[in-house]
């Protein structure tokens, strides 16, 4: 599956130009972050891919053919939408509202079969609320509500999963579920997309990342490479720093904002050149996560100077060693991208400084 | 096993709501101001239904009782899943069969056919073409504005208090010993005209109005939901709402043409049901059915047996509705969609 949008212009009635030339590209396995400051459009981002809105030029795509021309049926089981959960408050069963999501599986006389009840009730398992399935949707909690809602997106079964800031207005713990359920989902091939408030989430999970500023400028890429203290301070106007916290089994990056700024014009930080040879020891555990981290090292493959690999067959991990030769930005990025393999942790210890 | 529990209170809840109705219909037949026992009735059936009726219990049970019972049973059924339908497309529990205007609309075509003095099927045709115009110049006014469908129900006032109007202006002009009354009698709504021929003329838009709803009856459970999500669901959102508009508006404007204007019914049945079966469409369309059909016979054979007079039904449904309701309101504290 590709969804790629290709020079996606949009601009309200009220003439004030939103969207600029947007060009974007998800794959299969790719999950992907849009950020930006209030009114910066991300939600209409969202919503002209989908074909909500129209754009003014430029077009979205699914598997290169535009979405305008899918028939509705078709492209709604391919790809499923998970508004924001602060706007639904019915007091619908949490089951009939899962099941509202294979709606695009049969037509509108028809009534949902055998098959649609089965998938509906799969994917309440899958996401751990088979509790609430007789609950009324107005009386659980906003958690609770956001997975139900994500419940009946996956039971489209879809390819692509959108969803319009899943992890606002949830508390810690919520997040985390949110976010590791979109990463396990990418894992398991789904490409998916979601707007956030949090660039430290983009940092932590997104392969790609699309910002947007309210001026109408926009940059899209490997999230390392959008989401950096630069961009930041241009897009935001927030001076923030990129820190990272370890733990005992990875290094998390974080983003904490510092102060506003007025001027946007400041110079950018010289990038440190030299070249550093580093050891990044990475457990992997679960089968199947191997070719994942193959991929990816074949990717930096001008990095790699060294490698060690050995299974662990008790306790069913994997254990590599890798020497490495780069920048220090390069490496951090490899380590970002390894430790985005769910199951995966990693750590780099860099050889002194002569 | 918990499975086929579930199935077999399905099926007992089908088998329920489908006696219902018709046992009520026939404990009806018998009640009324020539008294009847249900006896007599089962007797004069083969009578009734070869079309000859010889005796005078099968007279009364044949024309005068059944097709009054019949449209109270399609009226009742009807205007509750008109109701039910319209309070999921506006995912407001206020909403009746009557917020786009149509009764308002066919009420003004009823009076202009009495003022001009037409028969009682001319009369029936200008207020089923009236309701009709109505729901179109609603529509009209509120289309495509915004999203959702708040601006078609403020079209929907709009057009309701201008038809109000004109109905006050029809009977400011018409005669006040005959036309008058007969055109304020209408308006409180009355089964009393009931007979094959007037049912032959509304019965085919009730029927293919509750069809239409009966089928949609898992999709209107997306109506109450947010533009983009219901497109989402990959339902042609558009077309789902014009038909439940069209199929509604069929329903709504067939009543009123046959009976007049049935106030309660679009609210409270709904509202009983949502209370009773929860707010699955699914459920509540068949269910709506069911109890409307039963309500409205219940309440037609009491305005017609309770007194010499007959009582326009209006008042009746609202009488006994209002408390009815009150009571189950602060019973289940009401319902949200």
């Amino acid at each position: 599956m590709k969804f790629t949008v290709e020079n996606g212009c949009f601009s309200y009635p009220t003439g004030r130009e939103v969207l600029k030339n947007i060009d974007f590209e998800l794959h299969s396995g790719e999950l992907a972050a849009i950020l930006g400051p209030n009114g910066a459009g991300k939600t209409t981002m969202l919503r002209c891919m989908l074909g909500f809105l129209s754009w003014k030029s430029g077009k979205s795509a699914l598997d290169g053919e535009d979405i305008r021309k899918w028939s509705r049926q078709k492209l709604w089981q391919k790809v499923a939408y998970v508004p924001q959960a602060k706007n639904a408050a019915h007091s619908m069963r949490v089951f009939d509202m899962v099941l509202l999501g294979r709606g695009s599986h049969f037509g509108m006389l028809s009534q949902p079969g055998k098959k649609d009840i089965e998938k509906a009730d799969e994917a309440m398992e899958r996401l751990g609320i088979t509790a609430l399935r007789d609950r009324s949707c107005d009386r659980i909690s906003g958690g609770e509500l956001q997975m139900v809602l994500i419940a009946r997106a996956l039971a489209a079964e879809p390819e692509l999963l959108v969803l319009d800031e899943p992890e606002s207005n949830l508390d810690f713990k919520n997040q985390l579920i949110i976010l590791d359920i979109l990463s396990e989902l990418a894992n398991e091939g789904m490409a998916c997309l979601f707007n956030t408030h949090y660039p430290a989430h983009a940092l932590r999970r997104a392969h790609k990342s699309l910002l947007l500023s309210k001026t109408g400028e926009h940059l899209f890429g490997a999230t390392e490479e959008v989401i950096t203290e630069e961009n930041i301070a241009k897009y935001f106007g927030v001076e923030a720093v990129i820190g990272q916290f370890e733990t005992k089994s990875r290094i998390l990056p974080d983003v904490i904002p510092i102060r506003i700024i007025d001027d946007t014009a400041k110079t950018e930080k010289a990038e440190d050149m030299t070249k550093k040879t580093a050891v990044l020891a990475v457990i992997m555990q679960g089968n199947g996560q191997a070719e994942k981290l193959n991929a990816v090292l074949h990717e930096h493959a001008s990095l790699v100077v060294g490698r060690f690999g050995m299974p662990f067959r008790e306790t069913g991990e994997a254990i590599i060693t890798l020497t490495l030769n780069g920048t220090a930005r390069e490496i951090d990025m490899l380590q970002a991208k390894i430790l985005r393999i769910p199951g995966a942790a990693a750590k780099a210890v860099y050889a002194d400084e002569l | 096993m918990k499975k086929t529990a579930s199935k077999t209170t399905k099926i007992l809840l089908a088998v329920v709501l489908i006696a219902l109705p018709v046992l009520t219909a026939f404990f009806c037949l018998a009640a009324g101001r020539y008294p009847l026992s249900v006896a007599d009735v089962w007797g004069s059936m083969p009578q009734v239904l070869s079309g000859e009726m010889a005796d005078n219990t099968a007279k009364i049970v044949g024309t005068m009782r059944l097709p009054r019972i019949l449209l109270a049973m399609i009226v009742g059924a009807g205007l509750s899943v008109a109701g039910t339908a319209f309070q999921s497309l506006f995912g407001n529990p206020l909403a009746t069969p009557d917020t786009l205007g149509v009764a308002s609309g066919a009420g003004f075509g009823a009076a202009v056919g009495i003022l001009l003095g037409q028969s009682l099927i001319g009369v029936q045709l200008t207020a089923l073409l009236m309701g009709f115009l109505a729901v179109a110049i609603t529509y009209l006014i509120g289309r495509g504005k915004s999203e959702g469908m708040t601006s078609v129900v403020l079209g929907g006032m709009v057009v309701s208090s201008l038809f109000s109007a004109l109905i006050s202006l029809v009977k400011f002009v018409a005669d006040t010993d005959s036309q008058l009354p007969a055109i304020t009698y209408w308006l409180m709504g009355s089964l009393s005209a009931a007979n094959y021929k007037t049912l032959l003329m509304g019965l085919p838009f009730i029927l293919i109005g509750c069809l239409s709803l009966y089928l949609i009856r898992w999709r209107m459970n997306i109506l109450p939901l947010s533009d983009d999500e219901a497109r989402s669901t990959g339902t042609a959102l558009k077309e789902l709402r014009i038909l439940t508009i069209v199929a509604s508006t069929m329903i709504t404007a067939a009543s009123v043409s046959m009976c007049g204007l049935v106030s309660w019914v679009g609210l409270l049945i709904p509202h009983i049901c949502r209370m009773m079966f929860g707010s699955d469409t699914r459920k509540l369309v068949p269910a709506s059915m069911s109890l409307g059909a039963v309500f409205m016979i219940l309440m037609d054979t009491a305005a017609r047996s309770m007194t010499e007079a007959e009582i326009p039904v209006s008042i009746l449904t609202a009488i006994i509705g209002a408390p009815v309701f009150i009571s189950l309101l602060r019973k289940t504290g009401g319902f949200k969609l």
